[in-house]
């Protein structure tokens, strides 16, 4: 299937779903307004891939929000949640969740991601510096 | 305004360490613009990006809830567009702990509903707010909520990246102005 990229605005992420390379990746920062009508298109295309996984797929996450607002909080751990029940069935995922070195709350929020979802190799991360 | 009076209106703010100030209509354009300059000013500030994160975070959150909240109010007496008013500030007391503050019109009948969000947090230990934090994400109900768009988080993240209680006021205008409240927040970072 065709590869998912949206370059970052100023209230959202890049995204870069290389699904023809099982490389996913999402970085920047993410405040819309409305964030569902940007997360919405994104779950459709990250399930459609997830679906035709096989079994014995690997796929490679780096996750690396500096910031996210609370309407995007929720969308952000549902994508996570669809990963989890997709590694449950078989494919190995894993995840890099990228944090500033000195943001406890963005670390703490890893954290329990990884404490939630035990079929991904979860691992935080701290960012390089910008 | 007399030039004497901008000039202590600009001491006053610069005494009380304000960063940053706006009043008027807020809309989604006007968001993202005070964003911008207010990332590009808080880049200035000597702090840990942490905290750059934090107050920016609460910045969002506030002026979210007023595009989100606000009702719609025609301002000269209904001869302008009806709009969402606020007013914003974000500062810094000293070299120490940033504060952002807000002030915008509430409708009514979510006065009640805002003493019951606001009330609890003002007790909650920093523990204690991470934990209600936790069971609000997790929590699937929400979509039965009609009113709250920010995922019920809203409160609870300011309250969460916040170093002392959230303050908050709620003001009741006169009869006259159509029984409108005004809300008035209080977060120190």
């Amino acid at each position: 299937m065709e590869d998912l990229h949206i370059p970052a605005s100023n209230e959202t992420p890049e995204i870069r779903f290389e699904f023809s390379r099982h490389c996913l990746s999402m970085h920047g920062e993410s405040y819309p307004e409305n964030a569902m009508s940007f997360y919405g298109p994104i779950r459709s295309s990250l399930q459609n891939y997830l679906e035709k996984l096989p079994t014995d797929g690997k796929v490679e996450v780096n996750i690396g929000l500096r910031y996210f607002n609370s309407s995007s909080t929720k969308l952000i751990r549902a994508l996570i949640g669809m990963l989890d029940r997709s590694a449950e069935s078989g494919p190995s995922i894993s995840v890099d969740w990228l944090h500033d070195a000195d943001d406890d709350m963005m670390l703490e929020f890893g954290s329990d991601l990884k404490e939630e979802h035990r079929s991904l190799k979860f691992n935080t991360v701290v960012a390089e510096p910008a | 305004m007399k030039l004497e009076l901008f000039n202590t209106f600009r001491d006053t703010a610069q005494e009380n360490g304000v960063i940053f100030y706006y009043t008027g209509a807020f809309s989604q354009n006007v968001v993202a613009a005070i964003g911008d300059s207010l990332k590009q000013r808080l880049d200035s500030v000597n702090t840990s990006s942490a905290a750059r994160r934090k107050v920016f975070s609460t910045f969002v959150e506030m002026a979210q809830n007023i595009l989100h909240y606000a009702p719609e109010i025609a301002e000269n007496d209904g001869a302008g567009a009806p709009a969402k008013y606020g007013a914003l500030a974000v500062g810094r007391n000293g070299d120490e702990k940033f504060f952002v503050v807000c002030g915008n019109p509430v409708r009514m009948e979510d006065v009640s509903r805002l003493h019951e969000k606001l009330e609890p947090l003002r007790q909650m230990s920093i523990d204690e707010i991470k934990t209600a934090y936790r069971e609000q994400l997790r929590n699937e109900d929400h979509a039965n909520d009609a009113v709250s768009k920010g995922a019920g988080l809203g409160f609870l993240t300011m309250a969460r990246d916040a170093t002392e209680p959230i303050e908050y006021s709620i003001a009741f205008a006169s009869e006259a102005d159509g029984g409108r409240a005004d809300l008035y927040l209080r977060a120190t970072i």
